[in-house]
């Protein structure tokens, strides 16, 4: 608890101080009173020789002001999230009515894939195939009318869950691809 | 000397192949106590005290006494509750009146002087990274194996919700912490060059996947590349001139090789399926993940050469990887576990295709090999948190450090 506290005090003056140095944090030099400058790990003179200097992390601090609010557009209550199996990106043919539902509503509309993931595999690879995931649906609502060239896609692998459970229905949740309405 | 010589072994070892697994009892190692010599006894010394202790026992050439106890600076006798000590190494923490301080240290060996050394700390919060450079200190002086991970910045991104993330700056302990981006979605925050002076990151914040470089002393950042889909740096070369890339401007996931100094980009890989993860293997050849034999494992090539060598043949899954040399290590999965499945990393030499297991058990991810090829950082899951892991190849030891807030998506150092 003491420790937490430490690290949330560190934390606190770091992000709110913005420190202004930019020397050095830590500069070593070898004490001169001792003689010699060997390496003899058994011997009982030695001193260290040479210096080292550690850098601050950062004296600048970055907030992304630019960033979206995460919040999304509105979704039209019809359309319906697809789901796939653990490390597929096939759709699964439970999923084909809702692909072919989803298809009839985006019709003529310019709309965007986000590709999601469970929290297993790495997460290189978890992106790859939300995306693979999007592109799936994609072709298949080219296939069933859509416009090509009115889809945008996004991976955003694990870190988009609607499910933060430690279950198999949960993790099911978290592997969809949404559509997303401007 | 009986010990030195076993380390001297071990290292000639080590060289031929690091494949080899080594295990030393820590009854064997010479006793060391850590004492505070500073004049006035307060919380600083008592904390800095717990810090250098941790770090001595990383440096695992001591069975480290972690009793705290003051002594007057130079005396060099013991204090009383270290009597059977044979290495004391001693601390003296004088506040320089703004902000800092000056830190003296010696470390004395059966009452004889060995080492010492003058610190000064300038910044007072980063008072882990002044242990960590007394430990690295020692650790050179006792000729142990390269510490150089220890002194350098570990950076994360933290999922701190849906759609959020942090990028962090810390040290390796994860007892200093420094936001230094945050307000949108990141991932894959990696370091641009050795100094440690500027870093990629991949930006899904306008929805757009963008990979920016920035600069931490000014926080100036600029747009390297941006991809439909995903974009994500995936390895940085040694010299910092060529990255490599996994974009997907047509939906499809492959490997591209960017370099810094021209901005031109050339495709590696051409597979309809996914290749992800690239990794410098030398100046021309890389290592990636591939699920083109039906499930993610590791693969290689030449750059410039379309032949394509399976590199792994044990494992399910194998989903990541990092290269050093002839060396490799990756992530496979292995069984399940309550929370889910179990992954764990493991070591292969590419010379004669040994494998060594390097974690037994939980959800272990994002290897990252040491610039010198001694340590493997990672990241292990538990539940909904996660730790640093620094497994140390040399000395066959881990440890692991937690993070108290979020969970971990990716790591460098």
């Amino acid at each position: 608890m003491k420790r937490v506290a430490y690290l949330s005090a560190v934390l606190a003056v770091l992000v709110f101080s913005g420190c202004s140095t930019k020397e050095p944090a830590i500069d070593a030099t070898a004490n001169g009173s001792v003689s010699g400058n060997g390496s003899n790990t058994n011997g009982q003179t030695s001193a260290t020789d040479g210096s080292a200097v550690i850098a601050p992390v950062t004296n600048a601090s970055s907030v992304d002001n630019g960033a979206a609010n995460g919040s999304g557009n509105a979704v039209n209550a019809q359309i319906v999230n697809v789901y796939f199996d653990y490390d597929k990106f096939d759709i699964r043919e439970d999923m084909m009515a809702s692909v072919k539902g989803n298809a009839a509503l985006l019709k003529n509309k310019t709309f965007k894939l986000e590709g999601n993931c469970d929290e297993f595999g790495s997460d290189e690879y978890n992106f790859a195939l939300g995306l693979k995931r999007a592109n799936a649906v994609k072709t298949a609502l080219v296939d069933n009318g859509a416009n090509a060239d009115s889809i945008s896609m996004v991976s955003l692998g694990e870190g988009n869950p609607a499910c933060t459970e430690k279950t198999q229905e949960c993790w099911a949740k978290n592997r969809r691809v949404e559509v997303k309405l401007p | 000397m009986r010990y030195l010589m076993i380390l001297f072994f071990i290292s000639t070892l080590w060289g031929a192949d690091t494949t080899l697994e080594v295990t030393k009892n820590v009854g064997m190692l010479p006793r060391l106590a850590i004492e505070d010599g500073s004049s006035v006894a307060n919380d600083t010394g008592s904390r800095f005290h717990k810090m250098l202790s941790a770090d001595m026992n990383v440096v695992s050439l001591f069975n480290v006494d972690d009793r705290y106890a003051g002594q007057s600076f130079d005396n060099p006798q013991a204090a009383g509750i270290h009597k059977d000590a044979v290495y004391i190494l001693r601390y003296r923490l004088v506040a320089d009146g703004s902000g800092g301080y000056r830190t003296d240290v010696k470390l004395f060996q059966n009452s004889l002087e060995l080492f010492s050394k003058i610190y000064y700390l300038k910044q007072s919060e980063m008072l882990v990274f002044l242990a960590h450079s007394i430990a690295y200190d020692i650790n050179a002086k006792m000729g142990g194996g390269s510490l150089e991970w220890m002194k350098r910045k570990v950076l994360f991104v933290r999922l701190s919700g849906p759609r959020r993330s942090d990028i962090v700056a810390a040290d390796y302990t994860l007892s200093y912490q420094k936001v230094v981006l945050s307000g949108g979605m990141y991932g894959f925050a990696k370091w641009a060059n050795r100094e440690q002076t500027d870093f990629y990151y991949t930006s899904l914040s306008d929805y757009h996947p963008t990979i920016y470089k920035v600069n931490l002393a000014t926080a100036n950042k600029a747009a390297i590349v941006s991809s439909d889909g995903m974009a994500v740096c995936s390895d940085v070369s040694e010299d910092g001139n060529r990255l490599l890339l996994t974009l997907a401007p047509s939906g499809q996931p492959d490997i591209y090789l960017y370099d810094v100094r021209t901005k031109n980009k050339t495709r590696l890989t051409d597979y309809t399926g996914i290749d992800v993860s690239g990794q410098f293997m030398g100046e021309d050849r890389i290592a990636f993940v591939s699920n083109r034999m039906g499930s993610p494992n590791i693969f290689s090539k030449k750059i410039g050469e379309s032949a394509i060598n399976q590199v792994v043949f044990e494992g399910k899954n194998n989903s990541t990887c990092s290269a050093y040399r002839n060396m490799l290590v990756y992530k496979a999965r292995e069984g399940s576990t309550a929370g889910g499945s179990a992954f764990n990393l493991h070591l292969i030499s590419l010379h004669n295709s040994t494998i060594r297991r390097l974690t037994s058990s939980g959800d272990n991810d994002y290897p990252r090999f040491s610039h010198d090829g001694e340590a493997v950082l990672h990241i292990k899951h538990e539940g909904s948190h996660s730790m640093v892991g620094i497994i140390r190849l040399g000395v066959n030891k881990s440890f692991s450090f937690p993070l108290h807030i979020g969970r971990m998506q990716s790591i460098d150092w």
